[in-house]
């Protein structure tokens, strides 16, 4: 049980230590950083200037260790475009964006566990199909589509919220929250259609197993069956895709905060991006990627202290 | 972004059971509907390479952003006076295309990888499986990013990185069918024949995983699709005279409140090629697997 | 010698970039800017009241004239404007960081020059009162105005301006601060007296002092101006949201009239649509660069929105490689622009916002010439001229750098050019790209489309010489350019209308139009600045009625 743990802790960290190197290779090793830094400023000497500004002259794995050194002190070095230190601004919108994820996932569960649970119970009548149809249509709309739809009926036409802007949840929680409604509602209502399709899934095949057959033998409700005892066991693999999906809200921000101008990690790695700022893309990217597996590592764990199946191990 | 939100891999999902036979040549509504989608977009994309109503190169500067009928343009002009109809034609070559590459590079990575993780010892095959993992935590407009900083902006540089971030969940599929065949009596009698392990994989694996596959790749170009049109939407894919649904949808957004019908059109086309596919393969998968249909 | 320190700005009207070509082209840097608030150069002095004759600048009151604000002004009021914008700075410190971005939010708003550029391109009084040119150009004596503050309290005296000429000659490490350095000594001769000696004549350098490069900054602050600004500015830095906006506040000790409106926030949005919705929505009250203006018809409601059309420098072009075959054939490239119907353009990719042009000017250029049909749309022309250079089977290929008015002209370009046998293939290029490759040798391109925002700036784009991206090489051109700068006001004025005749008849590039100062505004809000003048987003006459 403890080795479980622990095992999977080592996995995760060393997951964590190559997926950084992964990185590191990609964006330090293929093409010219120094070039990029400068531009067209790139005179021979202004580049040879930048390489050990830069440290490029090191060996690689050199350089390697002590980004990584840096890192695991929350150095994560400063832009050579902007010439401001990236760690902070990695934590400022990193919180943004949790705030962000953290609602759009309310919302997929609230979408989720009703549309997914009826169309399950359903399944059979035309009920049923209209539910997975109507899931299979909110899976096929681009969140950014989404995004600007809501915004063109709620904010523009109607004006009864604001069209995107970030608002700090300490000095306004009623603003805050104004503001957040449009953008977790796109990134939940989207992710709500996906997380749908698993909950009619689970609850599917617990709806074939026989606890749930002596249950209803007993004169319960196939409702209350379900409810009772089905739901309970369903939530064990919806919890693991809400794991899953999590990451992928994570991502999938990058695109609804450039739709409604919030300034999270997305924006930033869009940002920088744009201005070819490989050092902070490296940050960020590793940042994300790190976070992605600590969820996985997460999930697994509870997984495993959860199910008894697994406990038994 | 649902490209970049849907599971990349579908734990929950049922496991792949029997592969071989496709249960009851039931009905399947599913099928039928994303299949009929699907061949729409391939014959449009077919017709758009003999004809199309205008060249999609042609700006009628007479008629910008003008309503469906004017000028003669069935469903009205974009922006730059350019016919909708012809675009959302050429465009569809432009998804079939992309994610064909994308689908592609996915595919042929990822089969052979996903096959030699269910055949090899299981050490290996753990070993195999934790690289996967890591690289499920490179999606596929992260692994985007990553690509435009390094080689730029482009419709290709797009393409190779959905491929790319694609591939894990070929092998995560696939491997997991390997392993249902594997242990299925005949393989077992052919392994105890003596016949090597790349013919057992070519075989017997490969014709048996062939339904699983394609699944997957209906599954993988929905995604394919949605997440060229983010990229279009960030600025990261294809030029403004390439046609892609991706890009009208970019272009019309400016003009929502003005022109609404600018992006209705492409919205509805990305929508409907997404649903296509993603019904299709759903049918599909329904077809192979009896737990979910035959209830 | 004058062309050599003219430096070029290339801006894009909105991801943005500012390509500055220092001391003939070489040292650029990618950076920022919006356009419509081009950085300027004069090399000529025409419009400038000083050079060698030894003028004298006159006392107006207020600021500078960068504001259109007109007659009844309101009390000063504590309500808060918010502005929406395209790039946001990396730092505040421009003296270490090239790019728009910076000045456009600090320069006039929170740190002042000695003078200023009016609206119509003269110079008027800053910081200094009035100022004396000795008759051989080369002294500068400046009365300072007194009683000015730094925002920290400290006065403002004369030897805070010779800190800060020195120090754009001595620290600062962006190629603009160049202009400084024909600057011999700069004396205190009392708190409100400061004299410059030039090393030689220079009829640009008042004209620079408008610009970043003339920032007073006090020297008790400058090891903190990446996040720090004090200045004597009306507005004051008060904070940053990083991603987000940049908000400044009324100066209560500012010097000349208190500034109207409270609080200024520079909003900065990476996305079009984004910016507009938050106007409809109320969110900003101004935005700064339109950069869809077919998306301007959702602001036609004139009880509700102001749109400010007035003028910048920018000429937007499709440059063509001149050196490079089958380019470098004049009938080819006459083709090109005969196949070009240019009014069709404007209204298809600008909403009809602009000017046509046919040569490197725009209409407020002294020398103006109307030169806008010289090519009228004509294809049968063209095929013949193709016909003659044969050329019946061309294809070409146009760069496109991430800029919205590229990506919206080139569009019908190719489609025009189609019409005449043309096929042009349009490549997406990053901006590092298309400074590495094609400002930069080797100069690798066909055709490119970006617009040249520098005021006056044909000297530098079209020098004669092909050491320039456009490779135009003409003799003729050089030496009339030469002798205009340094002849008397009537040669310069018929030497350069030649010039813009000459590049015309070569066809050196296919200019398209002059760029347009588009703005949106609630209708309420005054004192908007009609014309991309200077530097600066000036904010100081603004307020709301």
């Amino acid at each position: 049980m403890w080795w479980q743990i622990v095992r999977r802790l080592l996995i995760f960290l060393v997951s964590a230590l190559v997926a950084s190197i992964v990185v590191f290779v990609l964006l330090t090793v293929v093409g010219d950083p120094a070039r990029t830094a400068l531009g067209t400023n790139a005179t021979p000497q202004a580049l040879a200037e930048m390489r050990l500004r830069m440290g490029l002259d090191r060996p690689i794995t050199t350089q390697y260790l002590s980004w990584i050194g840096g890192m695991a002190h929350g150095d994560f070095g400063t832009s050579f475009v902007t010439q401001l230190p990236i760690g902070p601004q990695i934590g400022e919108r990193l919180l943004v964006t949790l705030w962000l994820v953290a609602g759009g996932m309310v919302v997929a569960l609230v979408v989720a566990l009703p549309l997914g649970t009826l169309a399950a119970l359903w399944h059979r009548r035309v009920a049923g199909w209209i539910l997975s149809g109507l899931s299979q249509l909110g899976i096929a709309v681009p969140a950014f589509l989404a995004g600007i739809l809501l915004i063109a009926a709620f904010a523009v036409e109607l004006g009864w919220l604001p069209s995107g802007s970030y608002v700090v949840p300490a000095t306004d929680p009623i603003g805050f929250l104004k503001h957040m409604v449009l953008p977790w509602a796109s990134l939940g209502l989207v992710q709500g259609a996906v997380l749908a399709r698993y909950v009619r899934s689970a609850v599917l095949d617990e709806m074939g197993q026989d606890y749930l057959r002596t249950a209803r033998a007993k004169g319960m409700t196939l409702w209350r069956a379900v409810i009772r005892h089905g739901l309970r066991n369903a939530s064990i693999p919806v919890l693991t895709v809400l794991g899953v999906q999590m990451i992928t809200v994570l991502i999938g921000a990058v695109v609804v905060e450039r739709v409604f101008v919030i300034p999270g990690i997305g924006s930033f790695l869009v940002d920088s991006v744009a201005r070819q700022d490989r050092l902070a893309v490296q940050g960020i990217v590793v940042t994300i990627v790190v976070i992605s597996l600590a969820v996985s590592f997460l999930v697994d764990t509870a997984y495993a202290l959860i199910d008894p199946r697994l406990r038994r191990r | 972004m649902t490209a970049f939100m849907t599971p990349p891999t579908m734990p929950p999902m049922p496991e792949p059971a029997l592969l071989t036979n496709p249960s009851a040549q039931r009905r399947n509504p599913l099928l039928l509907v994303g299949g009929v989608i699907v061949a729409l977009i391939v014959a449009t994309a077919l017709v758009s390479f003999f004809w199309t109503p205008f060249p999609t190169i042609l700006t009628d500067t007479d008629h910008l952003a003008s309503p469906p009928g004017a000028g003669g343009h069935l469903l009205g002009t974009d922006l730059y006076g350019r016919d909708i109809a012809s675009w959302l034609m050429v465009g569809a070559q432009t998804t079939l295309y992309v994610g064909i590459v994308a689908v592609g590079i996915a595919a042929v990575i990822g089969t052979p990888l996903g096959i030699l993780a269910g055949m090899v010892r299981p050490a290996w095959s753990e070993f195999l499986m934790r690289i996967t993992d890591i690289w499920l935590a490179f999606p596929a407009l992260l692994m985007a990013l990553i690509f435009a900083t390094v080689f730029g902006a482009s419709i290709t540089s797009a393409m190779t990185a959905i491929g790319i971030a694609s591939v894990p969940s070929f092998v995560r599929v696939v491997r997991s069918g390997t392993i249902v065949v594997m242990n299925a009596d005949y393989v077992l009698a052919a392994r105890v024949a003596g016949r090597r392990s790349p013919a057992i994989a070519l075989k017997h694996v490969l014709p048996n995983i062939a339904g699983l596959v394609i699944v997957q790749c209906s599954v993988s170009y929905a995604i394919a699709i949605l997440a060229e049109a983010a990229l279009s939407y960030l600025g990261l894919a294809g030029g403004p005279t390439t046609p892609s649904w991706g890009l009208m949808l970019f272009q019309g957004q400016a003009v929502i409140a003005g022109d609404p019908l600018l992006v209705i059109w492409p919205g509805v086309a990305i929508g409907l090629a997404v649903l296509g596919f993603n019904l299709f393969g759903d049918g599909l998968r329904d077809r192979y697997d009896p737990r979910l249909s035959g209830r | 010698m004058i062309r050599k320190r003219a430096r070029l700005l290339v801006s894009a009207a909105a991801v943005a970039l500012v390509v500055s070509a220092c001391t003939a082209g070489a040292g650029l840097q990618p950076s920022s800017s919006t356009g419509d608030q081009s950085t300027q150069s004069a090399t000529g002095g025409s419009t400038t009241p000083s050079g060698g004759s030894g003028s004298t600048g006159t006392e107006t009151s207020g600021t500078s004239g960068s504001s259109s604000s007109s007659g009844s002004q309101p009390a000063p009021s504590d309500g808060t404007l918010t502005l929406g914008l395209v790039l946001e700075p990396v730092s505040l410190d421009f003296t270490t960081q090239s790019g728009a971005a910076i000045p456009q939010v600090l320069l006039d708003n929170v740190y002042e020059t000695l003078v200023n550029q009016a609206q119509d391109g003269t110079i008027v009084p800053g910081l200094a009162e009035k100022w004396t040119v000795s008759p051989d150009g080369l002294t500068y004596d400046f009365t300072l105005r007194s009683g000015v503050t730094f925002s920290d309290g400290e006065p403002f005296t004369a030897d805070d301006a010779v800190f800060s000429i020195n120090y754009v000659k001595t620290k600062w490490t962006v190629n603009v601060a160049d202009a400084m350095k024909v600057v011999a000594s700069a004396t205190a001769v009392s708190p409100t007296e400061l004299k410059v000696v030039l090393s030689h004549p220079d009829n640009l350098w008042l004209f620079k002092m408008t610009t970043r490069i003339g920032a007073m900054m006090s020297p008790k602050h400058v090891d903190k101006l990446a996040t720090e600004a004090i200045g004597t500015g009306p507005y004051v830095f008060s904070n940053w949201i990083h991603g987000d906006s940049i908000t400044l506040t009324r100066n209560p000790h500012y010097w000349g009239s208190t500034a109207l409106e409270k609080t200024i926030v520079f909003k900065y949005f990476s996305d079009p649509t984004a910016m507009n919705n938050a106007l409809l929505t109320d969110q900003i009250q101004v935005i700064t660069t339109v950069q869809t203006p077919p998306a301007l018809k959702q602001f036609d409601d004139k009880s509700k929105y102001t749109i400010i059309d007035g003028t910048t420098n920018g000429k937007v072009m499709m440059t063509m490689n001149d050196a490079r075959p089958p380019l470098n054939d004049v009938r080819v490239r006459q083709a090109i622009n005969y196949a070009l119907d240019k009014p069709a353009i404007l209204k298809a990719a600008w909403a009809g916002y602009g000017t046509v042009i046919g040569s490197h000017e725009v209409p407020t250029d002294p020398w103006y010439v109307d030169l806008a049909n010289r090519y009228p749309h004509d294809v049968a022309k063209a095929k013949q001229l193709l016909a003659e250079a044969g050329q019946t089977h061309l294809t070409l290929t146009l760069a496109l750098p991430p800029v919205p008015y590229a990506a919206a002209a080139a569009p019908i370009i190719v489609s025009q050019l189609a019409d005449a046998g043309i096929t042009v293939k349009t490549t997406n290029v990053t901006f590092d790209n298309w400074l590495a490759k094609i400002f930069a040798k080797p100069y690798d391109y066909d055709l490119t489309i970006i617009n040249h925002v520098e005021q006056y700036d044909v000297t530098t784009v079209f020098d004669g010489t092909p050491d320039y991206y456009t490779q135009y090489t003409n003799p003729k051109v050089a030496e009339l350019e030469k002798q205009g700068l340094e002849g008397d006001h009537a040669t310069f004025i018929a030497d350069f209308q030649q010039v813009m005749r000459i590049l015309a008849d070569d066809a050196a590039a296919a200019w398209l139009w002059a760029f347009p100062n588009l703005m949106v505004a609630d209708a309420n809000v005054r004192g908007l600045p009609q014309n991309a003048i200077g530097e600066s987003l000036n904010v100081f006459g603004l307020y709301t009625s």
